[in-house]
């Protein structure tokens, strides 16, 4: 069996290869201690099956972090977990040998056969750039394969090279300046144990580098100042690094391009060119870009709600099969309130998800992403961060777990870091049922002008936007201070997206979201749930859950009887007293329900914890659907409902002019139950609207999901950067809620 | 003259002569074609600029760590 290791520069049409050779048989390694994921495939060919490994894009071997030391390690086979690679297959486009050959220089010095693959020989030939092949793998000294990748062209011929080359020597590498390998043999004599060769001339090169770090970490001082001594003899006899480097290989490229590639006398205007007149343009530009996020988060809104509307209506008839097969008690509550509705709240989210990665996909491929962080950058300066922070910013808007794990694209590590911790202040589709609950109840009142609810909305929109870069600035003047990095990001050509890859990064999203977070905010329902749910007997020793039930069922056989009293216009004193009995009947299902709810653990602890809400304006009742939503916010509005005594609450009709009448009064029903249950109240009777405008400040600034914080452990490796977080969004939420509650009070009073 | 990378108007070629700053951000600019000796065009100018590479398109941000000084070639079609 063959390894062979897919190497290349970002853009270079790396994952088109990696995909048009395994197909389908692809799954993804993790490596601990960094974040790098590469992929893998197998493909057999004449029996030979060949394992192929694509390493993370790159422009060349020099590591600089953990992350990218990984791939140097795995093509010399230090990493335990991967064989040593038989082959090295080094991919290059066709348009832009000069600059790609440079990586491929540096994989000659591996000690390890090498195939090039000369990618997108139609754009190359459109250009009216000429190829002697022959002439270039003799300049190369390895064989050389023209492909089209998209398309599968050379493919065959690709694999019979990589399967001959197995067998062959491996190449010279470049040769250096004669005072570079003595200064590099001399540096060898000073380390005890065996360092590879290639190893040692990185850490010689690249200047503070992730070898030279390393190197010295395990060897102390005395190798650093033998290091250092070796920069300045080389600088003495004119090759300083890190230059000399640059000037051998790219001096190597220029010869062998030169004597196999024909160019054009003038580089032809390319449609690109002519695209990026616009794209790449400060008004006309931006213009275009405002038009394609509005089409963006439009068509997410529009396509995904079928689809929401259908996991919703599919999870209502699981939901209602349960409820009919199986008696009530804690089982039957636990399966239909905690898991079915647990996962029907993570569900309801897939298409939205699904549909944000493959427009991110699409946007991706086909090159429009980098032009609209160019043209971002100069926005994202201003408060530390560069144009790449843009997208996973962007991203979490729909949702905060894709966003986070955007924001690897940025290498400053400083930088990714600041991203991550602020992408979830960004208003995430999961606050919508929490504002569209409040500013229904307390904004859009009879009387009130038409614009304000939008306008309350908006503004909620609006805190993430200004609150997240304020926070970005804040943390790189303090905790990530560091110089505003250099900003520098190659612009690809526009390419058409293929269907295939986008459709396969839409359903890997889809299973990782269903899988990671599905698994977390499941665990999490049933938590709460259960502190909701116990203890479920009164003092007396009986369920409250049967004597809910013997209640409803009294006040349904007494409901006709009530009715006609009710319409009775000269009634008896002793009909009035019957009446007062048949309406306190009615109402005793709520009152044992809110007696339940208070008794129960969440329910206790909300009660004792009421001081530190009172400054909010809150009640316990507000504290405790706050504090159960830490896991999910949307579980804010099923909790609203267990908790105000109108049962079933279905989130989704809140706000849905097409949700059934049911469902419909259901929600309208909770809308009035939150406004009678407030204006019985002294502070939340008359101060409703800052009460409402202080829970909605404090859910637009609260870190109040356990998807987000499992993912910013993902991606950063420790806990200590989630706690920061949720630490910092809740203190900044308290804060907010606060400060809107108290300044509320005095313009209502 | 040698002038900052900023200072080099829209449409014009340049030289790059000197880029300075931190080794490594020296070494990754080297990687992407902007070392010295090399020709750039200024496709957009400004702090964010957008240039032409060694037929490649590049946006670039310098700063403190790493300051690019080049050669004015003059306008070219």
């Amino acid at each position: 069996m063959l390894t062979v290791a897919l190497v290349g520069n970002p853009n270079a049409g790396k994952s088109t290869l990696f995909n048009a050779l395994s197909g389908l048989r692809q799954r993804i390694g993790n490596y601990p201690g960094v974040t790098v994921e590469m992929k893998k495939g197998q493909f057999t060919t004449d029996g030979v099956t060949l394992d192929l490994i694509d390493l993370p894009g790159t422009y060349s071997l020099a590591a600089r972090s953990p992350d990218e030391m990984v791939a140097v390690d795995l093509l010399l086979g230090r990493r335990p977990e991967e064989p040593r690679p038989s082959v090295v297959l080094s991919i290059v486009d066709a348009t832009n040998l000069d600059r790609h050959l440079y990586l491929t220089s540096q994989l000659l010095d591996l000690g390890v056969p090498v195939v090039v693959a000369v990618n997108m020989i139609d754009a190359a030939a459109a250009q009216g750039l000429k190829f002697d092949y022959a002439k270039l793998a003799a300049a190369l000294g390895v064989p050389v394969v023209p492909i089209q990748a998209n398309n599968g062209t050379g493919l065959a011929a690709l694999t019979a090279a990589i399967r001959a080359a197995a067998d062959q020597p491996a190449p010279h590498g470049l040769t250096f300046p004669t005072a570079f390998d003595e200064v590099a043999e001399q540096l060898r004599k000073e380390l005890s144990d065996e360092v590879p060769p290639f190893l040692l001339r990185r850490a010689l090169i690249d200047i503070g580098g992730y070898t030279e770090q390393w190197l010295v970490e395990r060897h102390g001082d005395r190798f650093k100042v033998a290091l250092v001594g070796a920069r300045e003899k080389l600088a003495a006899a004119g090759h300083s690094v890190p230059g000399v480097e640059a000037r051998t290989r790219f001096a190597w490229v220029r010869t062998a391009v030169a004597a196999a590639v024909t160019k054009p006398a003038v580089r032809p205007v390319t449609g690109s060119d002519r695209i990026d007149h616009i794209l790449t343009h400060r008004v006309w530009g931006t213009l275009v870009f405002l038009v394609v996020m509005f089409l963006m988060f439009q068509s997410i809104f529009l396509w995904a709600k079928p689809l929401m509307d259908l996991i919703g209506s599919g999870q209502d008839a699981v939901a209602k099969g349960v409820q009919s097969q199986l008696p009530s008690g804690p089982l039957r509550a636990l399966l239909v309130d905690g898991i079915i509705k647990g996962v029907g709240s993570v569900l309801v989210f897939l298409p939205q998800i699904m549909i944000l990665f493959g427009f991110i996909a699409v946007l991706e491929d086909c090159g429009y992403m980098a032009r609209a962080a160019f043209l971002m950058d100069r926005v994202m300066s201003r408060c530390g961060l560069s144009g790449k922070s843009f997208i996973p910013m962007l991203s979490s808007v729909a949702c905060a777990v894709p966003g986070i794990m955007a924001a690897r694209v940025i290498e400053n590590r400083r930088d990714r870091l600041a991203t991550i911790l602020v992408a979830p202040l960004m208003s995430c589709s999961a606050r919508l049922p929490v504002y569209i609950l409040l500013i229904g109840a307390f904004i859009a009142r009879p009387g009130s002008p038409g614009w304000l609810p939008g306008l309350v909305l908006f503004a909620m929109y609006m805190i993430g936007f200004t609150v997240a870069p304020l926070v970005a600035l804040a943390l790189k003047r303090t905790l990530l201070r560091g110089a505003p990095p250099v900003f520098v990001m190659e612009l690809p050509s526009y390419r058409r997206p293929k269907i295939g890859s986008i459709l396969r990064r839409m359903g890997g999203a889809g299973w990782s979201f269903t899988r990671r977070a599905g698994t977390i905010i499941l665990a999490a329902m049933v938590i709460v749930w259960a502190l909701l749910y116990f203890p479920h007997t009164d003092a007396n020793g009986e369920s409250y859950p049967d004597r809910i039930e013997t209640a409803e069922d009294t006040a349904k056989e007494k409901a006709p009887r009530l009715k006609e009293l009710n319409d009775k216009e000269d009634a008896t004193d002793e009909e009035k007293v019957e009446l007062e009995a048949l309406e306190d009947a009615g109402a005793l299902p709520d009152k044992l329900n809110g007696e339940w709810k208070r008794g129960s653990a969440l329910g206790r602890t909300g009660l004792w914890m009421e001081p530190v809400f009172k400054p909010l304006g809150w009640d316990w009742k507000i504290g405790v659907a706050a504090m159960a939503s830490f896991p999910a916010r949307e579980v804010i509005v099923g909790t609203f409902g267990l908790l105000y005594d109108v049962g079933e609450v279905d989130t989704k009709a809140i706000g849905n002019a097409k949700a059934d009448d049911d469902a419909k009064e259901k929600a309208a029903g909770l809308t009035r139950a939150v406004q009678d249950d407030w204006s019985k109240d002294p502070v939340r009777g008359k101060y409703g609207v800052p009460v409402a405008l202080s829970i909605m400040v404090f859910f637009a600034l609260c870190c109040q999901c356990a998807a987000t914080l499992a993912v910013i452990k993902r991606e950063t490796k420790s806990w200590a950067w989630p706690a920061f977080t949720f630490v910092y969004m809740t203190a900044l939420a308290y804060v907010g809620a606060f400060l809107t509650f108290q300044v509320g009070r005095l313009v209502v009073g | 003259m040698l002038v900052p990378l900023d200072m080099v108007r829209a449409g014009e070629w340049a030289e790059v002569e000197e880029v300075s700053g931190q080794a490594d951000w020296v070494g990754r600019l080297a990687e992407l074609g902007i070392r010295r000796g090399c020709r750039v065009r200024v496709m957009q100018p400004g702090s964010t600029c957008l240039l032409t590479v060694a037929g490649c398109k590049l946006c670039l941000r310098g700063c403190d760590g790493a300051q690019i000084l080049v050669r004015p070639i003059g306008a070219a079609g």
